[in-house]
């Protein structure tokens, strides 16, 4: 994912968390910072830095790091 | 094994709050006219007598009454077409009838919208929790007053409330539902130790915690100094920043930077009796409307049409702005079944064309 650095970033930001707390194994509720409310900030996060506009199923589905650069793909991040 | 799944696992749910979240980013961050959600007090009877209830349980007012459920699901079916997204049951103590608040749980359909309850924990075990999930509840909010189970009972009238409160919590996460730890800060305790002893439980057990200001209602009628004030409401931001869990209803609550303020929720959150009397909020007793008498989109229009309401404010109406509290929200004998009419405390001038 030639992207990568930016979407760990929009990670650390919008989960508003510690850089060293940040893994590639985190799924959804692994961490306090990572709950319902903040999910939608993530994803609002991630539609900003990358200008694009998720489908509510793609919402749904981003429940893992690594769940969400396949669903980046289809919005052609890579 | 969890028992009721988190909002974001409804995709109905999730086009309204993806919807509110855009609506948000489009309206700079300000909620605007948006229909948020319905508080209802279905009914008003409680097992506890606590000195502040804004809702004069305590007294008994109106403890017999229930919305009928005819009409709840007249509401409901409504309050979805207009894009309304969540749903606060309270009371009272809607635990001590069950079988009522399941019959409103049904009616509500809950699949449309997030459904939470409001308790004192007092009635709330692994066997309720269970059957809350199967009608539809995803959120249980549980009241507390202190970190000092004494002052706690004491506030709330009975021995034991606090114990329980903190018990219920305990098995609300258990069930897998989204457990907030509900707390009143006003100016006698917003910087007291005890609030941040009650903050730093909430956040290590990975609670949310919904901060209510006090606000000078109910039994506290013209009670002002438990207001907070400047000092105290930019220490509660601070607050924000520091513990990350912590929920205002006014606050945005999609910024990650936990700053942005999108306005008091004057009927955004409208407030529905089991009289079916609108008023603008649990703490603005002021009636816009009956759901008998009118629609919600009436009522809505209505409410809206009234500056104080419509008009974007930083501080909490009720709760913060002083100048809105002593002219329009103090009038003596008012309750939430006995509310002030808009159109007699308003005058024209506070209502745009």
């Amino acid at each position: 994912m030639k992207n990568k650095e930016k979407y760990i970033d929009i990670f650390v930001k919008s989960l508003a968390i510690d850089k060293k707390k940040f893994s590639e194994k985190l799924k959804y509720n692994d961490i306090p910072e990572w709950d319902s409310i903040n999910h939608m900030t993530l994803m609002s996060g991630l539609e900003e830095g990358f200008n694009i506009t998720m489908e509510s199923d793609d919402i749904i589905d981003f429940s893992s790091f690594k769940k969400g650069i396949q669903i980046l793909k289809k919005y052609k991040i890579n | 094994m969890s028992v009721a799944s988190s909002w974001f696992k409804n995709p109905r749910l999730v086009k309204k709050i993806k919807h509110f979240h855009d609506h948000l980013k489009k309206n700079d961050g300000k909620i605007g006219t948006y229909h948020r959600g319905i508080e209802l007090n279905f009914n008003n009877a409680c097992n506890l007598r606590c000195k502040y209830c804004f809702t004069n349980s305590p007294k008994g007012d109106h403890v017999k009454d229930f919305l009928p459920i005819s009409k709840l699901r007249e509401i409901a079916d409504e309050a979805d077409e207009l894009g309304f997204i969540e749903w606060d049951l309270q009371g009272g103590e809607l635990l001590l009838r069950p079988d009522k608040l399941f019959e409103a749980l049904d009616a509500i359909k809950p699949e449309r919208f997030y459904l939470y309850v409001t308790t004192n924990g007092f009635k709330v075990d692994r066997k309720i929790i269970k059957e809350l999930g199967k009608h539809g509840v995803s959120r249980m909010s549980v009241s507390l007053d202190s970190w000092d189970a004494d002052f706690h009972d004491e506030m709330r009238g009975r021995k034991d409330s606090w114990k329980k409160a903190i018990q219920a919590l305990e098995y609300i996460q258990e069930a897998g539902m989204d457990p907030y730890l509900n707390v009143t800060v006003g100016h006698y305790n917003a910087k007291s130790e005890d609030l941040k002893m009650l903050l730093d439980y909430s956040k290590k057990k990975r609670y949310r915690t919904l901060v209510n200001v006090a606000c000078p209602t109910g039994m506290w009628n013209q009670v002002h100094d438990v207001v907070c004030d400047e000092e105290d409401i930019k220490h509660i931001r601070k607050l924000r920043k520091e513990y990350k869990n912590l929920n205002r209803n006014l606050w945005n609550p999609f910024d990650p930077k936990l700053e942005k303020i999108m306005g008091c929720t004057t009927v955004n959150r409208m407030y529905i009796t089991a009289l079916g009397d609108v008023l603008a909020c649990p703490y603005v007793h002021i009636k816009i409307g009956n759901v008998f008498k009118n629609t919600l989109k009436e009522i809505s229009d209505y409410g809206f049409r009234i500056k104080h309401f419509r008009n974007y404010s930083e501080k909490c109406l009720a709760g913060e702005d002083l100048n809105f509290i002593k002219k329009f929200n103090s009038t003596p004998g008012k309750t939430i079944f006995k509310p002030v009419e808009a159109s007699e405390i308003f005058s024209k001038e506070d209502f745009v064309d």
